[in-house]
């Protein structure tokens, strides 16, 4: 007999700052490597999507308008940072829960947090190079006055981990994957058709112009888009704090139900 | 075996103490205990106070029909169900007050498939040593042995949806054990692999034990488990019926033979009988206990059987734990494929 195990079982339950960031690298690698085969085509189809809204838009108009151009060229990036968060998390979740191995990926021993926050690097990856394309196209195709500031950063991270947030607890809290799915794609469906992302909140209702206050999806827009361009940003503050309770609300809700158990 | 702590406590970053769980040195203070555990689900009472120990080093079977209630214990010794009553813990440390530590403490091969069709076999393992603390060097070279102890190098670079069911069942066995817990939790291991490599599991299994790890065996394949466990509990309908060494499971059994007939696929189960004990029909194979007195009657009239075109062939053995399992549980075991 071959004795292979030579370490013996463990003696200690680690915790701290080294666990913590010990799992989030690990986990981080396990998604890449369970995505291998898919994230430059998830890649490549985000970034064809960002070019065809971007590209597509000019079709309705002939000429367009710098002004609509900008418009919705500034808020292809949310449509790109949200698409990944939103669907394909909870999609994965779904799949997990069909073929079985959701408990075993619940029961690795790792942070909860540094788990979802690897996640969360992940739809950073697979969107970023997405928003960066469509966003050269379209000032390559527009010429566009765009005004690049460093509140990008907050911007794009705020607005990504709070669709990857509202992702993760839609997947988890749900425990039919088709209920998932299907909820999933009805919430996609909701933002790109009725939040006020690639157009004006003017344009809708006034009662869906107020219920868009309220949700995350238009103030991502109105802090993506002022980070892009110059000019007075009314609602900026606002939408910088409505976002941040909303990350925050939706991280701990993800938390409560990550660690729930009947 | 000499179990080495020191490995662990150089990879220990802020180990806690917090909640008072830390256990003392001595092997004995690892015991694994559940004890009056229940689980209720609406009208369903897929645990009924459920009480049972596993020392370090032991392999354990926890045997019983599907719907027995196996899965759902397991699933409140990893953290992904809360008891409605009853402790679970490890040690000093309370699994059910501290999922985090149950994470840790305990290692996970569920019957499902593990989750690799895009890793490469040692990648994944190596990956899962990671994720449960191991340094990078000691993920590589635990996930080299395994591969060599299993037999499965020549897959090492292989990805997973291009390996079989039964290597696949390896990759995920040694994705559990390439740093185990203090408990192993093994969901039928043995699915789907080849008897040879069956053998290196067994193997393996005993080297888990011989390490320290408490090994929660669960199964239906009662044959197999006659002969990997130490010792084993027999549950269904969430209870607890027994528990024991395989041998103490069979000591009812004493002076009692196995009789085996199997039946012409077309034939109606035969009546058995008044000296037959329980009796069971998996397939084509009818197995009953008897008497040893009852040896030249029953063979007398297995050969009738066989006469009249009923039977095809029939033999007669040393009782097995799968007699025990079906005068205990009324029923037959999955497998059903104790020979002769």
């Amino acid at each position: 007999m071959s004795s292979v195990v030579d370490a013996g079982p463990p003696t200690e339950v680690r915790r701290g700052a080294a666990h913590w960031a010990g799992g989030y690298g690990a986990m981080l690698r396990w998604h890449l490597a369970s995505l291998r085969l898919w994230l430059a085509f998830l890649v490549g189809i985000q970034i064809l999507s960002g070019v065809g809204f971007v590209l597509g838009i000019a079709l309705f108009f002939k000429p367009i308008p710098v002004s609509v151009a900008l418009f919705v060229s500034t808020g292809v990036p949310v449509v790109n940072l949200l698409t990944i968060g939103l669907m394909l998390g909870p999609q994965l979740v779904a799949s997990q829960k069909i073929d079985g191995s959701y408990d075993y990926l619940r029961c690795l021993p790792v942070s909860r947090s540094a788990n979802a926050l690897a996640w969360y690097t992940v739809t950073l990856v697979g969107g970023v190079p997405a928003m960066v394309v469509s966003l050269a196209v379209a000032q390559a195709r527009y010429h566009l006055p765009l005004h690049l500031s460093a509140m990008i950063v907050p911007a794009v991270l705020l607005t990504c981990f709070t669709g990857t947030m509202v992702g993760y607890a839609v997947a988890h809290a749900l425990s039919k994957a088709t209920a998932t799915r299907l909820v999933t794609q009805l919430l996609t469906f909701a933002v790109f058709s009725f939040a006020p992302v690639l157009y004006p909140v003017r344009q809708l209702p006034r009662w869906l112009g107020t219920l868009n206050w309220w949700l995350p999806f238009r103030q991502m827009a109105v802090a993506v888009r002022a980070s892009l361009t110059s000019g007075p940003n009314p609602g900026l503050v606002t939408a910088y704090i409505a976002l941040a309770i909303w990350a925050t609300a939706c991280a701990a809700v993800s938390a409560l139900v990550l660690g729930r158990r009947e | 075996m000499v179990f080495d702590s020191t490995a662990f406590d150089s990879t220990a970053d802020t180990t806690s103490e917090s909640g008072a769980h830390r256990a003392g040195g001595d092997g004995s203070s690892w015991t694994f205990q559940v004890d009056g555990v229940t689980k209720v689900f609406g009208q369903l009472r897929a645990n009924d106070a459920i009480t049972l120990e596993v020392a370090p080093g032991e392999v354990y079977g926890l045997l019983g029909p599907n719907g027995a209630g196996k899965s759902t214990l397991v699933k409140q010794t990893i953290g992904l169900l809360k008891p409605t009553s009853g402790r679970i813990t490890l040690g000093q440390f309370d699994l059910v007050a501290d999922p985090d530590a149950a994470r840790q403490l305990c290692s996970y091969l569920p019957q499902a498939p593990m989750p690799i069709a895009s890793f490469r076999a040692r990648e994944a393992i190596e990956l899962a040593g990671r994720i449960r603390g191991a340094h990078r060097a000691e993920a590589r070279r635990r996930a080299g042995e395994l591969i060599e102890a299993l037999d499965i190098g020549e897959w090492r670079d292989t990805v997973g949806q291009r390996l079989s069911g039964g290597v696949r069942r390896l990759v995920g066995f040694a994705m559990a054990t390439v740093r185990p817990g203090r408990v192993v939790i093994l969901d039928e291991p043995t699915n789907d692999i080849d008897p040879l490599r069956r053998r290196l599991l067994w193997e393996q299994i005993r080297v888990l034990g011989a390490s320290g790890c408490a090994v929660l065996l669960v199964t239906h394949n009662v044959t197999e488990a006659e002969h990997a466990v130490d010792r084993l509990a027999l549950i269904a309908a969430g209870r607890l019926l027994a528990e024991g060494t395989p041998s103490s499971f069979k000591a009812a059994d004493r002076g009692h033979l196995r009789l085996q007939v199997m039946l012409d696929p077309a034939a109606a189960t035969p009546t058995l009988p008044a000296w037959a004990g329980p009796s069971s029909r998996v397939g084509h194979n009818l197995v009953t206990t008897i008497a040893e007195r009852d040896a030249v009657a029953a063979i007398s009239w297995a050969a009738d059987l066989i006469d009249e075109g009923v039977a095809e062939e029939y033999g007669l053995g040393a009782t097995t734990l799968e007699d025990a399992y079906i005068r205990l549980t009324g029923s037959a075991a999955e497998n059903g494929n104790s020979g002769a």
